[in-house]
């Protein structure tokens, strides 16, 4: 099970588009001593660079995504009213048909459906475990007074484990969770799929349904977070036994139906550019959710959503599902990671789903954590081409409640590819320009950082060269 | 030319579902009573709100076609940002997904058990923002606002008197923030008078506290000052409007109104600290400081709309389309707040319905009995939305039972107005048969919204 091959297709053929260009953005391309201010004027936090002195923008593949011309025809279909619009409904059926939650209620993203789960679900002294922890989800427990607890196998923390499923739950560390603080004080287990802290990572249907029965077994309830759940159900697909011809569509609901309920940021693999929901199968927990979603995010039929967005987010869950269109999004994420691999560069393996993630603690091993070396990275690459990256390291990991640095085992840059964006030759120049600060890695500097934001610092964090 | 015709023309339309009066009756009982869960297929004329069901005009489509969607540091951002310092001079700008969220995050910071937040008149979210932080909300609206039929030019206006007082009674330090909500949505869309606003300004100088405006139709405001106030009727909308903002030290806005969006707002301000504060709060709930929990092509939609709305030739046909409406009410003899205000027509359901005692929702049962008669939807302002309970269970009324008819931004046409009349008109002739309602199920903040109603049968 430890070697496995990078990608196998079930068939030979490339992982070609199944679609085609009808309307483009155009690109500003800048100059290195412009790059050199830009990034300089933002903190060399790639968070802070403006997108128009950005050439091809990874920073993430949320929101980001490429609409189809029929969720821009849902878009014009959009319905404003105020209360009981019919895109609500049409949204509402899609979630039931596709995913099979009994519930739902739109958000205007995913954290805004965090945050009422969090108020609802976790109390003061609370355990909630998960499959690593996510910068979002992890705050909201934790301002409900609840902890975080991670239950995910410890080659998730490896970046050159090439294990299948790295996404998947060590039943024993959960055990061992349930004896120590008892199954009341635990009130739900939060499964990501596919694990985006990992690199993307997987989790096996098998893995999944014993931690339903062991859930079962303790009355314990399991929260999905299933922002990219078509994306780990097609390694499930290519990698699981008895999953090979199954299509993508009942994979995703299996994967739902040992679940409890979802909080979704339909910004990934729903392929729009805004929106989330919250789905339950519990009344009582409905009930709840729709009498508080007034008070942050709006009436319990829009959510903080324009109608047109209920309706491109319903249109583009049936696109997510669609066997050739993740197909073709994973291939290209696999072939920008074979080129770095081919060029030595050090990426966590297996590649992921939704992007690259490069190792930073390999590729500047000069540099200390203390020093940020992710963080450097991610300024360095954009230096050299424009393109922009994000850091998933120290940086992200933030502070323990205590104050206290989380020095995570990961010390990552996400090259995060938006779906239907970019094509072959953009992922070209991504390696190529990697490369080039591959070449020269051993002149890189760390950093300090100057200013520190109190909640997610690696948003609006500033650093200043050594 | 004595016809005020609207600066635009029709570019796409929405075809309204019709359906029969028989259907409706069963449609409203399956919905509790309660016109925030009828499906918008089943209502001819949604006058339920005027916000976010605005139509944008082509230019804010083609904003939409270009809104830069980057995560981090879009231009859509950065023209947003532009045209909201443009009209407010504040340097700081944060987007949020709509105007509560603003609230939220603003409130959150200042709010805290023991504090009074002060206004002319807090509307319903914002109140229930402020509630939840553990603070009270203190209304102090001017003696005319309080009287529905009988005009006045400002009946948005504070009363500074009693404002002073309750500072002098309370202690400064408990009073983080003075809000004044232009126009006055809860006291019937009506303005309040740069005059007042500098006199509310005064107090807050020398009590040192902070002014904010509640900034969502500032625009509506600020033409009725140019045609009512003295001194102002050679000034520009957007000058107006400008002079207002430059008594504030902050402001939130639903852009889902005056600035003809969807969806969005925003939340700006002087004070660079507080400002920090804010953002951190933002990421929590509501998304990176560039994009706040919105689309770019909002960001985009919003600075358009911003610009759009005040074009003086739009303003003049809002307000008049308003009163031209609230005027047939008044031929008509149905009691109307008056005069006509900014975005919505306001009926008395006090005096339209005297045989139904407050506690049996005299507002809700004449939304009930609109929407009957002609599939029109309306929302009550009264003590469904801001009624509370004593110790013993009984309902403490709020002061006004009004009926809503708030009118979409450019939605619709002066016939679908006149069928409107026509319907308040006919239900005002068999007013007697209108029962009242109880409420058999709700929730405990913000109960209108999900709140289920049934009829109490004479």
């Amino acid at each position: 099970m430890n070697k496995i091959k990078v990608m196998k297709y079930k068939t030979k053929r490339s992982w070609a588009e199944p679609y085609k260009i009808k309307m483009v953005e155009l690109l500003k391309m800048t100059t290195a001593t412009q790059r050199k201010k830009a990034l300089q004027e933002a903190g060399y936090n790639t968070f802070l660079l403006r997108s128009e002195d950005v050439y091809i923008d990874l920073l993430t593949d949320s929101g980001t995504s490429a609409m189809s011309d029929n969720q821009w025809a849902g878009m014009m279909l959009g319905d404003e009213a105020y209360a009981g619009s019919r895109n609500f409904y049409h949204f509402e059926d899609v979630v039931k048909k596709v995913y099979g939650y009994k519930y739902v209620i739109p958000t205007h993203q995913g954290r805004g459906a965090e945050n009422i789960l969090s108020k609802i679900l976790v109390k003061k002294g609370d355990i909630v475990p998960g499959n690593m922890y996510f910068t979002t989800t992890r705050l909201h427990m934790e301002l409900s007074g609840g902890r975080f607890e991670d239950i995910i196998i410890d080659e998730a923390h490896d970046p050159d484990s090439e294990f299948p499923f790295k996404g998947n739950v060590d039943l024993e560390k959960l055990k061992n969770l349930i004896k120590k603080y008892g199954a009341k004080r635990i009130p739900y287990v939060s499964i990501a799929t596919s694990v985006n802290m990992a690199g993307g990572q997987p989790i096996s249907m098998k893995n999944l349904k014993d931690l339903r029965a062991l859930t079962h077994k303790h009355g314990i309830r399991i929260i999905h977070d299933m922002t990219r759940v078509a994306e780990n159900a097609f390694f499930i697909q290519q990698r699981e036994k008895g999953y090979e011809h199954k299509p993508i569509r009942e994979i995703v609901k299996e994967i739902c139906s040992y679940t409890d309920g979802a909080t979704m940021s339909a910004k990934k693999d729903a392929l729009v550019n805004i929106g989330g929901f919250l789905a339950v199968n519990d009344w009582d927990v409905f009930e709840e959710a729709r009498n508080i979603v007034v008070i942050y995010e709006g009436l319990h039929t829009y959510g903080g959503l324009a109608g047109r967005d209920m309706e491109a987010m319903a249109i583009g869950i049936g696109e997510s599902v669609n066997d050739e269109h993740i197909r073709a999004r994973i291939g290209q994420v696999v072939y920008l990671g074979e080129k770095m691999i081919e060029f030595g560069i050090p990426i966590v393996k297996p590649i992921g789903g939704h992007g690259i993630f490069v190792n930073a603690k390999k590729f500047l091993p000069h540099i200390a954590q203390d020093l940020f070396p992710a963080q450097t990275l991610a300024a360095e690459v954009y230096l050299d081409s424009g393109i922009r990256t994000m850091e998933r390291g120290i940086v992200s990991a933030g502070r323990k409640v205590n104050g206290e640095n989380y020095y995570p085992k990961l010390e990552l840059v996400r090259f995060t590819i938006p779906r239907r964006v970019y094509t072959q030759a953009h992922m070209d120049v991504i390696a190529e320009s990697t490369l080039r600060v591959y070449e020269r890695r051993n002149q890189i500097k760390g950093m300090k950082m100057i200013y520190e934001p109190k909640y997610l610092r690696f948003f609006q964090a500033k650093f200043q060269k050594l | 030319m004595k016809t005020i015709i609207e600066p635009f023309k029709i570019k796409s339309v929405e075809p309204i579902n019709f359906n029969t009066k028989e259907a409706r009756i069963n449609i409203l009982k399956e919905a509790f009573y309660n016109p925030f869960l009828i499906h918008s297929d089943d209502v001819l004329i949604d006058l339920l709100t005027d916000s976010g069901t605005n139509a944008m005009s082509s230019n804010q489509w083609a904003g939409i076609m270009r809104g830069d969607e980057s995560y981090a540091g879009s231009p859509s951002f950065f023209r947003f940002k532009d045209a909201i310092q443009d009209i407010t001079g504040m340097p700081e700008v944060i987007p949020t997904h709509q105007g509560r969220a603003a609230e939220k995050i603003l409130f959150s910071i200042l709010g805290g058990k023991g504090k009074y937040f002060v206004s002319n008149t807090l509307f319903d979210t914002t109140r229930a923002n402020i509630e939840l932080t553990g603070s009270a909300g203190v209304d102090f609206l001017c003696e005319e606002g309080k009287h529905p039929t009988i005009p006045a030019p400002f009946k948005g206006n504070m009363d500074v008197a009693a404002f002073k007082k309750f500072i002098i009674e309370k202690g400064t330090g408990n009073i983080p923030l003075c809000i004044i909500t232009i126009t006055n949505n809860s006291g019937g869309g009506q303005p309040v008078s740069m005059q007042n606003i500098k006199e509310v300004k005064q107090v807050c100088v020398e009590y040192n506290i902070p002014l904010f405006i509640d900034a969502c139709r500032f625009a509506e405001n600020s033409y009725f000052i140019k045609i009512r106030e003295k001194g102002f009727a050679d000034k520009t909308v957007k000058e107006i409007a400008q002079e207002i903002f430059s008594y504030a030290d902050g402001c939130t806005m639903s852009a889902k109104k005056d600035a003809f969006a969807n969806i969005g707002g925003f939340l700006a301000l002087h004070n660079s600290a507080l400002t920090l504060e804010c953002r951190n709060l933002l990421v929590i709930t509501e998304g990176f400081p560039t994009y706040g929990g919105l689309a770019g092509r909002d960001l985009e939609a919003i600075a358009i709309g911003l610009v759009e709305v005040l074009d003086e030739h739009y303003l003049q046909y809002r307000i008049t389309s308003i009163e031209y409406l609230t005027n047939k009410m008044i031929n008509a003899g149905v009691p109307v707040m008056q005069p006509a205000g900014g975005h919505a027509v306001y009926i008395d359901a006090k005096q339209f319905l005297p045989h139904i005692p407050v506690d049996q929702y005299p507002g809700q049962a004449l939304i009930g009995a609109l929407y009957i008669e002609g599939g029109v939807r309306g929302v009550e302002i009264g003590s469904l939305m801001f009624g509370k309970y004593d110790a013993e269970k009984k309902l403490i009324p709020s002061q006004m039972e009004l009926v809503r008819l708030a009118i979409p931004r450019r939605v619709y046409t002066q016939s679908h107005i006149d069928y409107v009349a026509e319907v308040i008109i006919k239900v005002f002739n068999k007013r007697c048969e209108i029962k009242g309602l109880k409420i058999i199920e709700e929730a405990q903040i913000l109960r209108h919204f999900t709140a289920k109603l049934q009829q109490i049968d004479l």
